[in-house]
């Protein structure tokens, strides 16, 4: 790798500091452990970037390095105590939202648009662009608890104990939030395609 | 196969979602395809659900773009 390679990647590492901060914070919900987390990426990306080998985006390589700050963050923290506010947690676990979707014998309302995937970088950059505004409605306890499975892999045990909530109770938060990252895209993105 | 009890689509997104946490049972996976394969509107939402998953995986960097 020469110099002037050396150069852009310091540079483009700079440049998806914002994107490696939101991720962060959507998954801590705390701005300053999100900027901790996000240094420290940074700065183990900026040590070792001469390995990084050009078989995934220089992004997907940064968030792979966030994921284990985040995880170290996580694991060293107390856990916190279960949601104490009963109104709160009842919302989190209010499924009729989802009753407009479904006719009253469960069937859906209305037939789905066919989604494909995005055919090339640009249109996967939209996608994505998308997807992370949708993961940002979602609330926090909702985000953490999906981010935590889907972007950490903690078992389903840890991510009940980190938040605070049953298992019961956690199966209910993940639907909402997969149901509503589903609604949210297919509100949002158009896929013609 | 013939004593399945039949599901609705709202069911089978619960039966997507749990996937993602436990393996479903065999009873539960006969009747998650059962109803898909007949189903035209759980066929568009699954394969929704699908390309979320797969494209949420590529952005939380768990495989490479294209």
């Amino acid at each position: 790798m020469n110099h002037s390679d050396t150069s852009n990647i310091v540079d483009e590492i700079a440049t998806l500091r914002d994107a490696l901060f939101h991720l962060a914070l959507l998954q801590l919900r705390n701005k300053s452990e999100a900027e901790d987390a996000t240094q420290e990426a940074i700065l183990a990306a900026l040590e070792s970037h001469t390995g990084f080998e050009h078989r995934s985006s220089l992004k997907t390589w940064l968030i792979s390095i966030l994921r284990f700050k985040v995880l170290d963050i996580i694991r060293a923290k107390k856990r916190l105590l279960p949601v104490s506010n009963m109104a709160k947690l009842e919302e989190e676990l209010d499924v009729t939202v989802f009753d407009s979707l479904f006719e009253e014998n469960g069937c859906w309302s209305a037939p789905k648009d066919a989604w494909s995937d995005p055919h090339s970088h640009v249109e996967q950059v939209q996608f994505f662009k998308i997807l992370e505004a949708c993961l940002t409605n979602l609330s926090p306890t909702a985000s953490r608890a999906f981010l935590m499975r889907e972007w950490l892999e903690l078992s389903p045990d840890e991510t009940c104990a980190q938040i605070g909530v049953s298992s019961g109770n956690l199966r209910v938060i993940l639907y909402r939030a997969r149901m509503q990252l589903r609604h949210c895209l297919d509100l949002k993105w158009d896929r013609n395609a | 196969m013939s004593h399945q009890v039949p599901i609705t689509c709202k069911d089978t997104t619960w039966l997507v979602s749990d996937a993602r946490e436990r393996e479903l049972t065999s009873e539960e996976k006969a009747a998650l395809t059962a109803h898909i394969e007949h189903c035209e509107l759980c066929q568009g939402a699954s394969k929704q659900f699908e390309v979320l998953f797969r494209q949420l995986g590529m952005f939380l960097g768990k495989s490479g773009s294209p």
